[in-house]
């Protein structure tokens, strides 16, 4: 089974990622992603049933916080029957969607800026070297900048120092971060192409 | 009396906002079960649209075409994905789990094949083509950039990127104490790296807390909104 395994992945993977560079491949690639759109959706959806199972169990077994994981299920439930049911742009689907998806997670976005706020100072307290005191003196220069104030932008800080910082500055560390990041999984995926890396089960 | 889908939005909205912001007090059990609630609904939302748009004209629509009238690689080209979406279904009960590797397997091969055309298509060989740019005086005069300018910004961001990128090299040798430490250069460079990447993270976090205020100053306008409606 793990050899099995280990060839079916480098197999698909192989085949996927030469579509990108033959285009005699171009066909097959197609296919190979249209089953895996499938078989994630299937995949989510196993996901989600295991949420289910999970939190019915702490319910079953009248665990602390059960209480919550069995409003968690009425929920998941109920928002699942009528979802299969009528479908997720009927206005019920919609209900939930602007009722409560959307301002929930508006909320907990805006919780976040205290959180931050209160992150930003903990930082100067605990840790003042020379990266946190960069980060706050940028991020200072970035609000002043950007302040949209009575009489217009602040002089010297809003036009001339804030682009410079954000737009050359900050380019070049952000372009590091982010060709390390595409180099790290450039190299995962690499390893799983070689199968030194068996993820999906198997050493 | 006939109440309005725009009507109990709003009241849900009002209500869950409030119970969510009840957090800035502390943690309590109205935003623990506004915060269950929202999960609940929020993947049975997802599993809803995963069904109706994924799962059903992908798979289920064109299943039964296929297996009556369609040629045999039209049959085998539905019903692989079929086989594969019951091996991952077996998952569920924990005896037959190990047929769900298979299914992994196929997922993990192709996923590791975009993620490194991904990588290599949409960001190494772009990111290293902008950063050749700002050298290119073509293409500072076209952006009515003067020479010098052009190339000290471009200088400014090839010194950046190239620190940031040796920042995170760790390869370390072992001292005469026992210690291990980087070599000098590394770390000269390494601590040029630390600035850009501590201005870089300054820049994302304005962007992200402007975001957030943003979202607070929204759902604060919408609570007064809904209180003047009444």
């Amino acid at each position: 089974m793990r050899v099995f395994t280990a060839v079916i992945a480098i197999a698909a993977g192989v085949i996927v990622l030469g579509g990108y560079f033959f285009p005699a491949l171009t066909p097959v690639q197609t296919l190979l992603l249209n089953w895996a759109i499938i078989l994630t959706g299937f995949a989510a959806l196993v996901g989600i049933f295991n949420l289910i199972a999970v939190h019915t169990d702490k319910v079953r077994r009248a665990e602390k916080g059960s209480l919550y994981s069995a409003l968690l299920v009425i929920a998941l439930v109920a928002t699942l029957i009528f979802g299969l049911i009528l479908r997720p742009q009927h206005s019920f689907m919609q209900v939930a969607l602007n009722g409560i998806i959307l301002p929930v997670e508006a909320a907990l976005m805006g919780l976040l800026s205290v959180s931050l706020l209160y992150a930003a100072i903990r930082l100067l307290r605990r840790r003042m070297d020379i990266m946190s005191v960069v980060f706050i003196i940028t991020a200072v220069i970035i609000f002043l900048g950007s302040a949209t104030l009575p009489f217009g932008d602040v002089p010297v800080i809003g036009t001339l120092i804030r682009p410079w910082v954000s737009q050359i500055w900050a380019l070049g560390g952000a372009r590091g971060l982010l060709i390390g990041v595409a180099l790290g999984m450039l190299t995962t995926g690499l390893r799983v192409l070689f199968g030194a890396d068996r993820p999906y089960g198997g050493n | 009396m006939v109440f309005s889908p725009d009507l109990i939005s709003g009241v849900l909205g009002f209500l869950f906002t409030i119970l969510i912001l009840s957090y800035l007090i502390g943690d309590n059990p109205l935003f623990r079960a506004a915060v269950y609630i929202f999960v609940g609904v929020a993947s049975g939302y997802a599993a809803a649209v995963i069904w109706w748009q994924v799962v059903v004209p992908r798979l289920l629509t064109p299943l039964l075409p296929a297996i009556l009238t369609g040629s045999l690689a039209e049959k085998i080209f539905i019903l692989v994905p079929l086989l594969g979406a019951g091996f991952i279904l077996m998952k569920i009960s924990p005896r037959l789990a190990g047929m769900a590797r298979i299914t992994m397997a196929f997922l993990v091969g192709v996923g590791a094949a975009v993620i490194i055309a991904g990588a290599l298509i949409g960001t190494l060989i772009p990111q290293v083509e902008a950063t050749i740019n700002f050298f290119d005086p073509q293409a500072a005069a076209a952006r009515n950039i003067g020479l010098a300018e052009a190339l000290a910004n471009g200088t400014i961001i090839l010194v950046g990127t190239v620190t940031s990128l040796l920042y995170f090299h760790f390869g370390a040798r072992p001292q005469a104490d026992g210690s291990m430490r980087r070599f000098w250069l590394i770390e000269i460079i390494a601590l040029a790296g630390r600035v850009f990447i501590g201005i870089t993270l300054g820049v994302i976090f304005a962007g992200v807390y402007a975001a957030a205020l943003t979202a607070l100053i929204e759902r604060i306008s919408s609570l007064v909104n809904f209180l003047g409606n009444l």
